[in-house]
């Protein structure tokens, strides 16, 4: 609980204010936090490119949106990133469990993970890789980036950090 | 009535409510019928004109009105899930179904065959939903629009067809950041 809490914290610090999720084990200890913080909206959402198109609309409403979800959800997402949220230069801050990384016990989730890092490049989203809890203080400033840049960002929190909490 | 018909007819209800567009021919025809820094025209992404207006309907007061269609409704089936879950009452979402991808040169949908979107939006829980004809669509937007305590999804059962039309000339952050001055939070246009 302790990272998760670290995590929203220094989110809400750099500014995020409306979150949603699609679930991963890794972030269930943060979808209890937002479930019950009454300071920001939360929602959980069924798929991620939806929630692009809801942040999009939450960023013209002048919120700072944070997705949470699994780096799967980026396979789900590039032509609403590329399409909305770079076309029309939104801050949107992807807060990503990113799951086949080591210490990932499901030998399945090696593929996505094998190519997040080289789809988010290729769409030019710059990249925070959270690898232990000292990493999560960077997430402040990175977090309030994404309003300077008007460009999504991309927080990698990964397999054994997360396990740990 | 086609989607160019009931679009213009629709001018006499829509004053300064926020509009989010769906992409393509709806967006283009709206543009050419009456431009106003009010309509969010989507330039790309497919399916989220609903998403986008939800998120908008999240974060501020005023009413807002999603214009999707039924090809694009079917690319992102769950967004009546979210709407029939989420929806505060500042959101109307009116999809125009016309059975067709009317931007792609009007291949049928399935709401042409065997789909419903009221029945789904229904089973999706949605309430206040409304099919009707296009004729009758503007007294249904104008219900909605002055219910203050609840959100509607007006499903407008219409005839395919597109007029001639070019792309918006508006390039997307000009649409964005007039949009967003309507808001209040543009201060330098």
């Amino acid at each position: 609980m302790k990272i998760s809490q670290k995590i929203i914290n220094n989110l809400k610090s750099g500014g995020a204010d409306f979150f949603l999720s699609v679930p991963c084990k890794l972030l269930a200890n943060m979808i209890t936090i937002l479930e019950n913080d009454k300071d920001i909206y939360y929602s959980a959402i069924p798929r991620e490119e939806e929630g692009m198109g809801i942040c999009a609309g939450a960023y013209l409403g002048n919120k700072l949106p944070c997705i949470m979800m699994q780096n799967t959800g980026i396979g789900n997402s590039v032509n609403s990133i590329v399409s909305l949220l770079q076309l029309y230069q939104m801050p949107v801050v992807f807060l990503i469990s990113y799951r086949g990384t080591p210490g990932e016990p499901v030998g399945a989730q090696g593929g996505m993970a094998s190519v997040t890092e080289d789809i988010l490049n290729t769409l030019r989203i710059p990249m925070l890789q959270c690898n232990t809890e000292k990493d999560l203080d960077k997430i402040s400033t990175f977090t309030n980036h994404a309003k300077v840049i008007e460009s999504p960002v991309a927080i990698l929190c990964n397999f054994n950090l997360m396990k740990e909490d | 009535m086609n989607r160019f018909e009931l679009l213009n007819l629709l001018q006499n209800t829509i004053q300064d409510e926020l509009v989010i567009c769906n992409i393509g021919l709806p967006s283009q025809e709206l543009y050419k019928i009456n431009d106003r820094p009010n309509y969010f025209y989507m330039l790309g992404s497919m399916g989220l004109a609903s998403s986008i207006g939800l998120g908008l309907s999240l974060a501020v007061d005023k009413k807002i009105i999603s214009i999707d269609g039924d090809g694009s409704v079917l690319m992102n089936m769950n967004t009546l899930a979210t709407i029939g879950n989420r929806a505060p009452a500042n959101y109307t979402l009116l999809i125009i179904d016309n059975g067709s991808y009317g931007s792609t040169g009007d291949q049928k949908t399935f709401t042409n065959e065997r789909t419903s979107l009221k029945d789904v939006a229904i089973g999706s829980g949605c309430q206040n939903v409304i099919e009707c004809s296009g004729e009758e669509t503007n007294e249904n937007l104008q219900k909605a629009l002055v219910d203050t305590n609840n959100s509607y999804v007006i499903i407008s059962k219409i005839k395919s067809g597109n007029v001639p039309i070019k792309p918006i000339p508006l390039n997307a952050v000009t649409i964005r950041d007039r949009f967003r001055k309507e808001i209040g939070l543009v201060n330098y246009l």
